[in-house]
């Protein structure tokens, strides 16, 4: 989780966006205690919900910028995602993908590499995976996020940069990070580098290819980059334009100028 | 405080509870309802997203139950009070994130206009068999507040209480209404807003460094700040210390395991006294009492009627708060009277309590109700006579079947050999 909260810190101050304003809300995986640190307001919530609580906060107070880390996104808080998307609710979603779900099938390259991971990755399916998995980028983008970027957790610079980006950015914004689970470890100095090497020497930038082409397969490279980056109305910008429409004089927009 | 004059739509109305609900909702101060339509609390929502715009507050129909109070809880965090409205099924999904908000210690208030259930049950028809679910719904040690109104006046009036409730005692507080009160079309009153008596949030305004998020107040209750004020809020829902910080260390985690939930059952149940509202008439006389709450209190009156025209001396005790229950009156009682009657519209529930109070000084007897309707008055006279003729002691909560559950089950179910 270091290596994210790194490039998180560097965007941050790259994004010239006051710290204060941050509200990061995360789901069950990730409780990375450097937070601290940063000067945002932390949330952990619980299983797959960071994204709906994060709706929350964002229209409890349209000033917050909201940052949901999220691991359980694809199952148990899939329909927060999805919807998220839909509404184009303005929030930055920074997905951490450690490939506990095997998002690489079979006997992947990635995976045989290390054999630690195979063994504490596979729990639940000791023998082994069949189920294909999601391309987040590309269920991202189907949604209706307004930007999509992969990076490897040791493209910092990049990954700072795409997050200073989507910072500024209005709408929902997915950044995916791949990252070996240092959480199925006993502590982070275990966390095997080599994979982590692997899976950055592994991947060639591709920025603007099409999300569909994105998914990560066993043989080929890892594709990384900023895949998307549009413009379509947030749901508060949506919201204040339908009811300004209805009620007129009435109606004082939610979140003022900022919403 | 007052309420705010913009979210009071003061007046004389006839309309149905649920409208009542979302009316009551927005001159409280609610600012966000997230919520997903559920037969019968949908025109509650309906009512709120139709005013809540004009006074600058906010609806939004969320994918799920999971999702609305996922969120709410997180408007509460950005400082707003919030509420969401549901029923049986969707207040069953929303049990785990109801624990995490107590966790938390987040004021939000929950609206469930209870149906017949179990599963998708009798959507259109009454029940009252959520009630134990709303006290012990989440997993871990944690109270809540229950609040059982038993009119549309009731529905406005006390989702202002249940408001003023959550931000006193920073704690999920449940609007226990049925199908038949969030359905029953009436006259409901809106005051105007200087007469509406309003509970602010327990906002800090000590020095920033000096913040705890978790550090109670005299009454056990800690002080809240909003995100994005700058106090680098670290909140989660594990055993966390004073300052919100995880307890990772085993000593520590063993010890603030138990001072945490200490804490989040005794804010409730040592201000109980202070919580618990109740409607009692002619308990002093009484042989029965007729303990009852929600739509079942208002059938009771014309059962109680009825017997005190026989001459029987019956009183009344109409738990407005059912949760924390009110141990210390109904102890009092069942040293004075002969009998309980407790009227419900589930197989027993809030009877239990009734008999734990009671330690075996008097009889307890329900007249459970399958739901999909309302009991007979003249059901709870023939249990008032009954218990009133009832001399000896008996031990254990005795059943007395409804008239209609006796034609139909005349015999019970009995298990076959």
């Amino acid at each position: 989780m270091n290596p994210i909260i790194t490039a998180f810190a560097k965007g941050i101050k790259k994004s010239g966006v006051k710290p204060s304003r941050i509200s990061v809300p995360s789901d069950i995986p990730f409780e990375p205690e450097v937070v601290k640190h940063l000067g945002v307001d932390f949330f952990h919530t619980i299983r797959g919900r960071a994204i709906a609580f994060g709706t929350g906060l964002k229209l409890g107070n349209p000033d917050l910028i909201v940052v949901p880390f999220i691991g359980d996104m694809m199952t148990i808080g899939g329909n927060h995602f999805v919807h998220g998307g839909r509404r184009n609710m303005d929030l930055l979603i920074i997905c951490v993908n450690n490939f506990v779900y095997r998002e690489i099938g079979g006997k992947s390259a990635p995976i045989q590499k290390c054999e630690k991971e195979q063994t504490t990755t596979q729990k639940f399916s000791p023998y082994s995976t069949f189920e294909k998995p999601f391309n987040a980028t590309h269920l991202a983008n189907s949604c209706g996020a307004v930007y999509t970027a992969r990076w490897t957790a040791l493209h910092t610079d990049e990954l700072a940069n795409s997050i200073a980006e989507a910072l500024n950015k209005r709408g929902f914004s997915v950044i995916e990070v791949l990252l070996p689970g240092p959480n199925y470890y006993t502590s982070i100095k275990e966390t095997d580098s080599n994979l982590l090497n692997f899976y950055y020497k592994n991947s060639v930038i591709k920025n603007g290819e099409a999300p569909r082409f994105v998914t990560i397969t066993p043989k080929e490279k890892i594709i990384v980059g900023k895949f998307i980056d549009k413009e379509r109305p947030t749901f508060i910008e949506q919201y204040n334009a339908q009811l300004s429409k209805t009620l007129g004089d009435k109606f004082t927009p939610h979140g003022g100028k900022n919403g | 405080m007052k309420a705010n004059p913009r979210n009071v739509n003061t007046g004389i109305y006839y309309i149905d509870g649920d409208v009542a609900s979302g009316q009551g909702a927005l001159a409280a101060g609610c600012r966000f309802i997230g919520g997903y339509p559920i037969t019968p609390s949908t025109e509650a929502a309906e009512a709120f997203a139709k005013i809540a715009p004009k006074a600058g507050a906010v609806f939004i129909q969320m994918e799920d139950e999971l999702a609305s109070i996922a969120s709410v809880i997180g408007a509460s965090c950005a400082g707003v009070k919030t509420m969401t409205i549901t029923s049986g099924p969707g207040y069953s999904l929303m049990m785990e994130t109801i624990g995490f908000g107590a966790m938390l210690e987040t004021p939000f208030v929950i609206l469930n206009i209870q149906r017949g259930g179990p599963s998708t049950g009798a959507p259109t028809k009454t029940g009252q068999a959520d009630m134990m679910q709303s006290r012990w719904g989440s997993h871990g040690d944690y109270e809540i507040i229950a609040i059982a109104p038993e009119s549309p006046q009731e529905l406005f009036d006390y989702t202002i209480k249940a408001f003023n409730l959550a931000e006193k005692y920073r704690c999920p507080v449940m609007i226990m209404a049925d199908e038949c009160v969030g359905h029953m079309t009436e006259k409901v009153v809106i005051p105007k807003a200087d007469e509406i008596e309003i509970e602010p949030r327990r906002f800090y305004n000590g020095p920033r460094d000096k913040y705890l998020p978790f550090k109670p107040d005299k009454d056990l209750v800690p002080k809240m700040v909003k995100a994005g004020d700058g106090y680098k809020l670290y909140i989660t829902g594990h055993t966390h210390d004073e300052k919100g910080y995880p307890i990772l260390t085993q000593n520590s985690k063993v010890k603030t395991q138990k001072s945490t939930t200490r804490r989040l059952v005794d804010k409730i149940k040592l201000n109980a006294d202070k919580i618990i509202e109740l409607k009692e008439e002619n308990t002093d006389d009484a042989d029965v009492v007729v303990v009852s709450y929600g739509i079942s209190s208002r059938v009771a009156v014309r059962g109680i009627e009825k017997a005190r025209e026989k001459g029987i001396k019956v009183g009344s005790l109409r738990l407005v708060t059912v949760w924390p229950f009110p141990d210390k009156k109904i102890t009092e009682l069942a040293k004075k009277v002969k009998a309980f009657v407790v009227p419900e519209i589930n197989y027993g529930q809030v009877v239990f309590d009734v008999e734990r109070c009671s330690h075996g000084e008097a009889n307890v007897i329900l007249i459970p109700h399958g739901g999909a309707g309302v009991h007979h008055p003249d059901d709870i006279l023939s249990a008032i006579e009954y218990a009133s003729k009832e001399n000896k002691k008996i031990e254990g909560i005795i059943e007395h079947k409804t008239k209609l559950e006796k034609l139909i089950f005349e015999e019970g179910y009995k298990l076959k050999e």
